[in-house]
């Protein structure tokens, strides 16, 4: 390896470590989430408009089970490829180990408090209002 | 502490004074609106939750983004959205499809592009937000 050039590097696969895992993941769920975000965002901004909202229509919403699915599954994609994506970004910032351990550790248990936050209100918010 | 304010001067100073056009523009733009994307879906997913946990708080989240503001914050939201994809998905093609295909030109041209077709998907979508703003003054 000591006459690495640029086409003998290019072959280089990497064993795969956490952070390898990790840039893998924002590829796999960035293409997953242009559908699945578009669609939200094209549905709730654009077509039906913040006007056309109130808590009768998010209970409604949540009364279906597509649509349960769907915004756990838009929950769970997009809050956690923001959170890895906000870690990668303070990684710049905070350049020792010890410093980017506890980071992660602080985003991950914030990230693990609102999924649970946003998850239970989609899956408990119709049984609640509906009953 | 100094370490950590030395570092970010080092970073910030390397964000703002690297000289490299529309990589440097386009690595700013991505980090930008997935930053912003992110602290309103932090906030997004806690105001929408209430419906569950404090129904009574649900009304006045919806009130405040009812308002001209928060109207015109949301088509740059929209906007944000659509760039972050549009640009992940070229960060994608070239990361994982065709890594070998990279030089500068084609990047340069890339960027280019990828900032006209958000521009592009984004205006349908700004014109009828701003006719929704316009009839809700």
């Amino acid at each position: 390896m000591t006459t690495a050039t640029t086409s003998a590097r290019a072959n280089v696969k990497p064993t795969p470590t956490y952070e390898t895992i990790a840039w893998k993941w924002m590829r796999y769920s960035g293409v997953l989430l242009i559908p699945l975000v578009w669609i939200h965002v094209l549905i709730q901004d654009v077509l039906v408009g913040v006007h056309a909202i109130d808590l009768n229509y998010v209970v409604e919403r949540w009364a279906n089970i597509g649509w349960q699915i769907y915004d756990i599954l838009l929950l769970a994609f997009t809050f956690a490829h923001g959170m890895n994506g906000l870690r990668q970004v303070a990684f710049d910032f905070f350049q020792t180990d010890k410093a980017r351990r506890n980071l992660s550790w602080i985003l991950f248990i914030g990230w693990l408090v609102i999924s649970f936050i946003g998850a239970a209100a989609i899956l408990g918010a119709a049984a609640k209002h509906l009953a | 502490m100094t370490t950590f304010m030395a570092s970010l001067r080092t970073t910030l100073a390397g964000y703002i004074n690297y000289r490299g056009r529309e990589g440097h523009y386009s690595f700013l733009l991505h980090r930008l609106t997935g930053l912003g994307t992110l602290l309103f879906l932090t906030i997004h997913i806690v105001d929408t939750a209430t419906v569950y946990w404090m129904p009574e708080l649900y009304d006045h989240a919806i009130a405040l983004y009812r308002l001209p503001i928060f109207m015109i914050g949301e088509m740059g939201l929209v906007f944000s959205v659509i760039f972050h994809g549009v640009n992940g998905l070229r960060i994608i093609y070239q990361d994982m499809v065709k890594p070998s295909s990279w030089s500068i030109h084609t990047q340069r041209r890339a960027a280019r592009v990828t900032l006209v077709v958000s521009i592009l998907i984004w205006l349908p979508a700004a014109y009828i937000m701003a006719r929704s703003l316009l009839a809700h003054l």
